[in-house]
């Protein structure tokens, strides 16, 4: 096949078979873990499919703009989903994991928290550079009026590009993203540490204060596993760039909340046969 | 977006790197098992670096195969994905003792294609390669990470990789406990991603693209090397590390090498200019 005569055939439609199918496997998953595990099994692979569809919805929100950005020819952060993602999940992660002990509530909101402040000052300091760097004014290119100032973007877009810098929508969008996935990595971290605290010293024979560390880490890493394959899906499902809440590729949010819940149920699941098996 | 934009010309075909890849993953882990028979030494755990090593030139050229399709996200979203479902079959697989490296492929397999499907089919993909490539990617993340887990501590299983010493009160100086795992996957993910992103291009070449990511693989061995000082004796660290240098040393060469040999010129510049007239 070459690249003039293929047609690009992945879209904006809904596969609603592939949906219909994606949601039985959830639900056989679910079933899974409630034969193996009925009681704190199933809850912690509920939270773990919550915090993952929060990841994969939060990243709709953020203004990835890949390599075109960083030429100033789209709009965006300068990088791809998959770095960007991490960081601001990482952080929020990190912010949770610190709060871990006063609560689930209190280390979500906290990891919320960490993720939007990351991503506030990412695309702070991105217009910084676009602005007084690179010496390119904000302006977005799929649409004439900025949502939320209703600003108008045409008269600042270079001829030739889609735009360029973060305009205030892409700002706004990137702080919700970073405060939802900061939620769901944090919210993935609390679920899979309760269970092991809870399960590991029994597995292991061992205190639970020897078990602590091992709780601690394998939690952590499952957290940031489990982030990046739900972040990278979401990238999957945006073709790697996208705007901001307003981006016409938006509207393809349903799916990738089926793909993450059934990746998140699936990852999720095998966390949790490691104690209970 | 599957819009194919270049063909694989040239060099080894895939299959046979795939199947290179696995059997000499799965041999070098089990290499690692000679600690167990011999007297528990733990000098043969430098296998394990060879078996990460080996996953990730298969690896490599996977994303290779699944790049090549444009699929928008960059080259390093599928080092993180590959890693990312990995994590996940091998700390479940660790689980099983000695079936370790075989139960860790089957899970990364079944776990890698279900990505693969969700992919191509609820995201609407629609690329050829995917549920293929996926898979095998979640299967080099696991085998790479168990070869890592063995250098650092000498052997794979869930026992090893978390067995608390005798009087200390916290587990920390484990793999998993002391969550040397996150440096693992970070310097996994890096060199699995690394050699195809800095290589595509019209001028790409197999032999240089592999040995560029032999030459990742070895870097990585020797911070793993250097780590698994805490974990296992003095001198099985110290052949590890001696193995990953001399690795490293002779790809490095190598790939400068064929980077001169495809380069259309270059320049011997010296480190620092000789200014004259000062």
């Amino acid at each position: 096949m070459s690249a003039v005569a293929a047609k690009p055939q992945a879209g904006g439609a809904i596969n609603p078979g592939a949906m219909a199918v994606g949601i039985v496997l959830l639900i056989i998953l679910l079933g899974i873990a409630y034969v193996v595990s009925p009681g704190i099994g199933l809850m912690a692979l509920i939270g773990v499919i919550i915090g993952g569809v929060l990841i994969g919805f939060g990243v709709h929100f953020v203004p990835v703009g890949g390599a075109p950005a960083a030429m100033g020819q789209a709009p965006g952060i300068a990088t791809g989903v998959a770095m960007l993602a991490a960081g601001a999940g990482l952080a929020g992660l990190f912010g949770g994991a610190w709060a871990a002990e006063q609560g689930l509530e209190m280390a979500v909101v906290t990891g919320a928290i960490g993720g939007g402040m990351m991503m506030a000052i990412t695309c702070m300091m991105v217009n910084f550079v676009y602005v007084f760097g690179m010496g390119i004014p904000a302006a977005s290119g799929k649409v004439a009026k900025d949502p939320i100032t209703g600003d108008t973007q045409a008269e600042y877009k270079s001829q030739g590009t889609e735009g360029h810098g973060l305009p205030f929508v892409s700002f706004v969008g990137g702080v919700i993203g970073g405060i939802l996935g900061g939620a769901g990595g944090t919210l993935i971290y609390i679920e899979l540490l309760e269970l092991y605290k809870t399960t590991l010293p029994g597995v292991m024979k061992v205190t639970s204060a020897q078990a602590e560390p091992i709780a601690v880490s394998v939690a952590g890493i499952f957290a940031i596993a489990l982030f990046l394959v739900n972040a990278v899906l979401t990238a999957y499902n945006i073709t790697g760039t996208i705007e901001g809440p307003h981006d016409p590729k938006f509207k393809r949010w349903p799916r990738a909340i089926v793909a993450s819940a059934v990746a998140s149920a699936l990852c999720g699941l095998v966390a949790i046969l490691i104690v209970v098996m | 977006m599957s819009v194919k934009v270049e063909v694989i010309e040239g060099g080894v075909p895939h299959s046979k790197i795939l199947i290179a890849g696995f059997v000499g993953t799965l041999v070098c882990l089990y290499l690692t098992y000679l600690n167990v028979l011999t007297t528990h030494t733990g000098m043969f755990a430098f296998f394990g670096g060879l078996a990460a090593v080996i996953a990730l030139i298969w690896g490599s050229h996977t994303i290779k195969v699944l790049c090549s399709y444009g699929i928008g996200t960059g080259v390093p979203s599928a080092g993180m994905i590959a890693f990312g479902s990995g994590t996940i079959a091998f700390l479940f697989a660790t689980k099983f003792g000695d079936a370790a490296p075989i139960v860790a492929v089957v899970l990364a397999a079944v776990v890698g294609f279900i990505l693969g499907w969700v992919s191509n089919n609820v995201l609407n993909m629609r690329i050829p390669a995917m549920v293929q490539a996926l898979t095998e990617m979640a299967v080099v993340g696991a085998l790479t990470l168990m070869g890592f887990a063995a250098l650092m501590t000498g052997g794979f299983t869930f026992t090893g990789l978390t067995s608390v010493s005798v009087g200390t009160t916290m587990g920390t100086n484990t793999f998993l406990g002391g969550c040397l795992i996150a440096v693992a996957f970070l310097l996994g993910a890096i060199a699995i991603q690394h050699p195809f992103n800095a290589c595509l291009g019209p001028g790409w070449k197999q032999d240089r693209m592999l040995m560029l990511t032999a030459e990742c693989g070895f870097l990585s061995m020797i911070v793993a090397a250097i780590m698994s000082y805490a974990l296992v004796d003095h001198v099985s660290a110290t052949i590890s590390l001696i193995v990953a240098l001399v690795g490293w040393v002779y790809t490095y060469k190598e790939y400068i090498v064929l980077s001169r040999r495809d380069a259309a010129a270059w320049l011997d510049s010296k480190p620092i200019p000789e200014v004259e007239g000062h």
